[in-house]
């Protein structure tokens, strides 16, 4: 029943926004407080969450939406941080077209969650597209304008794959109801069509996801937006390409694509966030590396593999949105986001940006018992064996490295400016559930979040990874890593997204 | 679908032409032409899918027993239309801005004007 009225209700207030004027940044909150109305419904057990077929029409025709575990994870993330951006933003000047463009990105994001059905995915993640498009080129930069203009080219061209697949999907099956195709599928086992379609869809979530040889848009475009824009596309819209990916992996399972770009993305993205000495520039980065954890989880296939990406996905939105609103900070603070002029300048930042710092470092490294451990324990609670340890060791030593070089910011001396009341308020709801993340861990999956994981082995593993991480990541602070920055152009990123479609055909015909 | 001159085969052809320009051209205008022609393609392979040749078409009434081509493809491109026909108007605005302030379409020109700008901004 409510299903469909969550995401037309955000559209509706960004309009709201935009006829309202003086007194559109409330409609942010509104969303809030609905969203919140519906979660607490949803505990209580209520009946409105039953799946339903938009337009009264049957299977093929009517649009499916559904409510599940999956929704229910993203739905949450989302619903938190919409909550910290609207009060991030609440003393910021800014027109009614940037609250209605931040409305329709988190309707979409809730209608993305329910959907059951390829061509609504695809109208969906178009339009995510099209808000963050010109959310990131808001403040109209030229380096803004050509970041956007870059993720533009990709996505476009990403969808135009996705939405080839979804034909030939449509030709064989007759529906694009995800549920038809996995019956088809199921009866027409290794049929050379199945490969072809699933190598499409694949590429085309894969340029939304942020996964290496395809999301090369990522690092400009996650850069240069203004702050609190970089927490919500970091840590939201990247998962729905993750969450478009969760759905295919769920009619047809797509272990091995998933298991090498995991890995290949986790790695590259670890070794650039190290190299890089732009703040946003390293969170961008890094969100790729995260990334990398959630497709590998993925790849373990089984529910309670699921639960552990769910509950990374989760933990991994909060935390990089407070990295992103805190380092937002430490530079409006010192005036630039180079790490050795914010280190020269540290006396100038507020101390709640450098605890909200300490908070998200702390959070994403998986230093014990913050979310980000919590988070790698319900991962590694989904089976795998040696070689999973030894993958995710190597990810978190890379994480590790990298956030060693922001360390120096750290100090708890008392700043010489206090933080604004409204951006204080976004860092501590970022930071509480960051901090709080076993309890909302357990009431949100349940019995389903394995609690053997969490053995005294876990505790030494992590701590282990973080002290070698912090050792290698001095080491290289005296020698400048310099990796390839061309690959990054417009030109590459094209073919590269090509080249890791050909990739994902190849492994799926392969296995 | 019959014969090698089906509407889904020139589509996929029409995708690599596209796909080449895209790459291999560096001016700007080029490369929004070229989405458009791999949007376009997609659209043609979603209309021609499901698509028999001499079936009538999916409007009602229908003549008793005459076979009528699948209408839900035909439905849904509407969508796609309007979509790929706002991305390239964004996309086109996008252009303007930076025509404006580098006055050049080519893209790498842009690419190392933008890194001259970060180098003066560090500077100075």
């Amino acid at each position: 029943m409510i299903l469909p009225i969550i995401p037309l209700l955000h559209i509706f207030l960004g309009f709201l926004a935009l006829a309202w004027g003086r007194s559109a940044r409330a409609t942010l909150i509104a969303g809030f407080l609905f969203d919140a109305g519906a979660i607490g419904a949803y505990f209580a057990g209520s009946t409105w969450f039953e799946p339903i077929l938009v337009g009264g029409w049957g299977v093929p025709i009517g649009i499916a939406l559904s409510f599940d575990r999956v929704s229910l994870a993203f739905f949450i993330l989302a619903a938190g941080l919409e909550l910290a951006v609207a009060v991030y933003v609440w003393s910021e000047k800014r027109r009614p077209y940037f609250f209605m463009l931040l409305n329709v990105l988190f309707g979409s994001t809730y209608a993305l969650v329910f959907a059951q059905d390829l061509f609504n995915i695809y109208v969906i993640l178009e339009l995510l597209t099209l808000t963050s498009f010109l959310l990131v080129a808001y403040e109209r930069r030229a380096r803004q304008v050509w970041a956007s203009l870059k993720y533009l080219l990709f996505a476009s061209f990403g969808m135009s794959l996705f939405l080839l697949g979804a034909t030939i999907a449509y030709g064989y099956t007759g529906s694009f109801n995800l549920n038809d195709i996995q019956t088809s599928v199921a009866a027409s086992s290794g049929a050379p069509w199945v490969g072809l379609a699933f190598a499409l869809l694949f590429a085309g979530a894969a340029v939304k996801a942020g996964i290496f040889t395809f999301s090369l848009w990522l690092p400009a475009a996650h850069s240069t937006a203004s702050t609190a824009i970089s927490a919500v596309l970091s840590g939201l819209v990247i998962k729905m390409g993750v969450v478009v990916l969760i759905r295919l992996h769920s009619v047809l399972r797509l272990d091995l694509p998933l298991l090498v770009l995991g890995a290949v993305t986790g790695i590259i993205g670890a070794a650039y966030a190290i190299a890089s000495l732009d703040v946003k520039r390293m969170l961008a980065f890094s969100t790729l590396s995260q990334i990398g954890y959630l497709l590998v989880g993925l790849s373990l296939g089984g529910e309670a593999a699921l639960t552990g990406v769910l509950a990374y996905a989760v933990a991994h939105g909060w935390f990089k949105g407070l990295l992103f609103l805190s380092a937002g900070e430490c530079t409006r603070a010192v005036g630039s986001t180079n790490i050795p002029d914010l280190i020269n300048a540290r006396a100038r930042i507020p101390l709640a940006a450098r605890l909200g710092l300490l908070v998200g470092i702390l959070g994403i490294i998986g230093m014990p018992p913050l979310a980000g451990y919590i988070a790698k324990g319900a991962l590694i609670g989904g089976g795998g064996g040696w070689s999973l340890h030894a993958l995710f060791a190597v990810i978190g030593i890379g994480s590790a490295a990298a956030f060693v070089k922001l360390f120096p910011l750290l100090s708890l001396r008392a700043g010489a400016r206090a933080e604004t009341p409204s951006r204080l308020a976004a860092l501590s709801a970022l930071a509480l559930p960051v901090i709080l993340f076993l309890p909302i861990a357990r009431g949100l999956f349940g019995n389903a979040l394995p609690r053997s994981a969490w053995s005294g082995a876990l505790v030494w593993e992590s701590i282990g990874a973080i002290g070698i991480g912090l050792l290698l990541g001095r080491y290289l602070s005296r020698r400048p890593l310099r990796l390839p920055q061309r690959i990054f152009q417009a030109e590459a990123g094209v073919v590269s997204i090509l080249a890791g479609f050909l990739a994902v055909y190849l492994l799926l015909t392969a296995a | 679908m019959s014969g090698a001159l089906n509407g889904f085969n020139v589509a996929i052809a029409l995708l690599g032409i596209g796909f080449l320009i895209l790459a291999l051209r560096r001016d700007l205008i080029m490369k929004l032409l070229a989405l458009g022609l791999i949007n376009s393609s997609t659209i043609l392979a979603l209309v021609s899918v499901r698509f028999s040749s001499g079936a009538a078409i999916p409007i009602l009434p229908v003549r008793e027993g005459a076979i009528v081509s699948d209408p839900l493809p035909q439905a849904v491109v509407l969508s796609a239309i309007v979509i790929n026909f706002a991305i390239l108007a964004l996309a086109l605005v996008f252009v303007m801005l930076l025509v404006e302030r580098y006055h050049t379409t080519d893209s790498e020109r842009i690419e190392r004007e933008i890194a001259a700008d970060e180098r003066r901004k560090e500077e100075g």
